[in-house]
């Protein structure tokens, strides 16, 4: 029994969901029910067999939201096979308990700590220098490539089943998630020196000293545990201050 | 000139008085409804980086008509919280809230004092709106745990055979985030919009020091942006691009304005 298309394509966007109860005990279990769904009405006609492979998929599951969709592809595959008999009934639970830890590493620490944080920065530098249509080239080029690898990751994790893992190794998301970081950092430098340099050339060349002052003790402030709220209020006291003392040193009004 | 001349130019006052009440209120409502939607992207669906500040403050400021207002904030509250990421079962702070109160704020405080989005008023809004990111963490954990009742009732139905609403229970989960954020980023920056105007009209010279905390904060934004990648090499890159950078800048014929 195969699953048709259109049927993949309904699970594909109930995948989009998949966080929308997010809850302390099951994490992303109703999530992931709501998805398979469609396949299972598909290969369980019978309501005990459905209510009973349904069950398996309201268990504990959390995953990374982007790489899950694998999981949800690799889990109809399995209850394909379980529908016709060639599988257990838990050889579906086993792969998702097999890869959900994986997974989510792979995810967090390609997409929410490198490819997201990398087009955050470069369209943070990229508004400070030309505006919005830097906003809307970042959106764009990210999502492109957030979807595509979402398709791919869930066509991969249907077709291939198990060897989901060798699809995933080859994309080598971990050394390209390294260079990303690196990039954000220089983009995260590069908007600090915007903010630097406009300073300067602002009505109080003060300014650029504050700021530069600004980024290194504040990333040596960070760096020591200090918290992130606090530290911007004494930042922005400090610069504030730093100015009004200038000011009146000048002489000025 | 008709007796009721003065009443009649009071009653016209009155209606554009009315009308911009009538003005503020949608703008409000809009605020509340792009702050919804985006703490529904964020985490219960799709996650397309709409909810980021860098896209929220231009959208916000867009609706309520002063897009430069949204873009004049949105690098520095993205540099900020570029740290925000939901990793595992940890709750990050609730950066799209902070991000639609500041922009909301800075940018209705800006249309009421008639200045726009000037640097004084982004920072003040930033002071007054971005604890908001830290209640919305808060309330990101309650939701977390009242889910565990959609999750119990989904289990319900399931043994009863209601499947279709059994796996529906997860849509439900979309309301409280919704909520949440559409009625406490339209209150944030109510403060600020109220606020705002009062504390510059009666420090006029506040502009100008306030002007050199909002050049520190974006500063320090693009410090915690760097600090919060966690890569061995980040803080060489963060300072070999800060270095280069403003020297090419500074050289560069005609700089950047």
């Amino acid at each position: 029994m195969r699953i048709p298309p259109h049927t993949l394509v309904r699970v594909f966007w109930r995948c989009l969901f998949l966080q929308a109860a997010w809850n302390r005990r099951g994490m992303q279990n109703l999530g992931f029910g709501y998805a398979i769904d469609p396949a299972l009405r598909v290969l369980y006609p019978e309501p005990e067999r459905r209510k009973e492979a349904l069950r398996r998929h309201l268990a504990f599951f959390n995953c990374h939201p982007y790489t899950a969709a694998a999981i949800v592809g690799g889990a109809i595959h399995h209850e394909e096979r379980v529908a016709s008999g060639e599988e257990p009934g838990g050889a579906s639970q086993a792969y998702k308990a097999t890869l959900q830890g994986p997974l989510a590493a792979i995810g967090d620490g390609f997409f929410w700590t490198a490819l997201r944080p990398f087009f955050g920065a470069l369209a943070a530098l990229g508004t400070l220098l030309v505006g919005w249509p830097a906003v809307v080239a970042a959106l764009v080029i990210y999502n492109a490539i957030h979807l595509a690898l979402r398709i791919r990751l869930f066509r991969a994790g249907y077709l291939l089943g198990d060897a989901l893992l060798g699809e995933v190794a080859r994309l080598s998301l971990p050394s390209l998630a390294g260079l990303l970081r690196v990039g954000a950092a220089v983009l995260a430098g590069l908007s600090a020196a915007v903010v630097v340099s406009r300073g300067a050339m602002g009505p109080a060349g003060a300014s650029a000293w504050i700021a530069l002052l600004a980024a290194v003790l504040g990333y040596g402030a960070l760096s020591r545990g200090a918290r992130l709220l606090p530290a911007a209020y004494a930042v922005i006291a400090l610069g504030a201050g730093a100015a009004l003392a200038v000011v009146r040193l000048r002489g000025g009004p | 000139m008709p007796p009721w001349g003065p009443s009649r130019s009071s009653a016209a006052t009155k209606r554009a008085a009315s009308g911009r009440l009538r003005g503020e209120i949608v703008d409000y409502i809009l605020l509340g409804v792009v702050a919804g939607l985006a703490a529904v992207e964020r985490k219960g669906f799709l996650q397309a980086m709409l909810s980021r500040p860098i896209v929220l403050a231009p959208a916000a400021g867009l609706l309520l008509g002063d897009l430069a207002g949204g873009l004049a904030v949105a690098p520095a509250l993205e540099l900020l919280w570029l740290g925000a990421v939901n990793l595992g079962a940890a709750v990050p702070v609730h950066e799209a809230l902070g991000a639609a109160a500041i922009a909301g704020g800075a940018v209705l405080a800006g249309k009421a004092l008639g200045t726009g989005v000037t640097p004084a008023v982004a920072v003040l809004a930033v002071v007054l709106c971005a604890p908001l990111a830290l209640a919305g963490r808060k309330a990101d954990r309650l939701v977390e745990q009242q889910n565990e009742r959609l999750a119990a009732r989904a289990d319900a139905l399931l043994e009863r055979g209601d499947f279709r609403a059994a796996v529906r229970e997860n849509l439900y989960g979309l309301a409280m985030p919704f909520a949440i954020s559409a009625v406490l980023a339209p209150l944030g920056a109510a403060v600020s919009a109220a606020m705002v105007p009062a504390v510059l009209r009666h420090l006029p010279g506040a502009e100008g020091p306030l002007a050199a905390g909002w050049i520190a904060f974006t500063a320090f934004a693009a410090a915690s942006a760097a600090r919060a990648i966690r890569a061995p090499g980040a803080p060489v890159a963060f300072f070999a691009a800060l270095a280069a950078g403003t020297i090419a800048i500074l050289l560069a014929p005609g700089g950047v304005r």
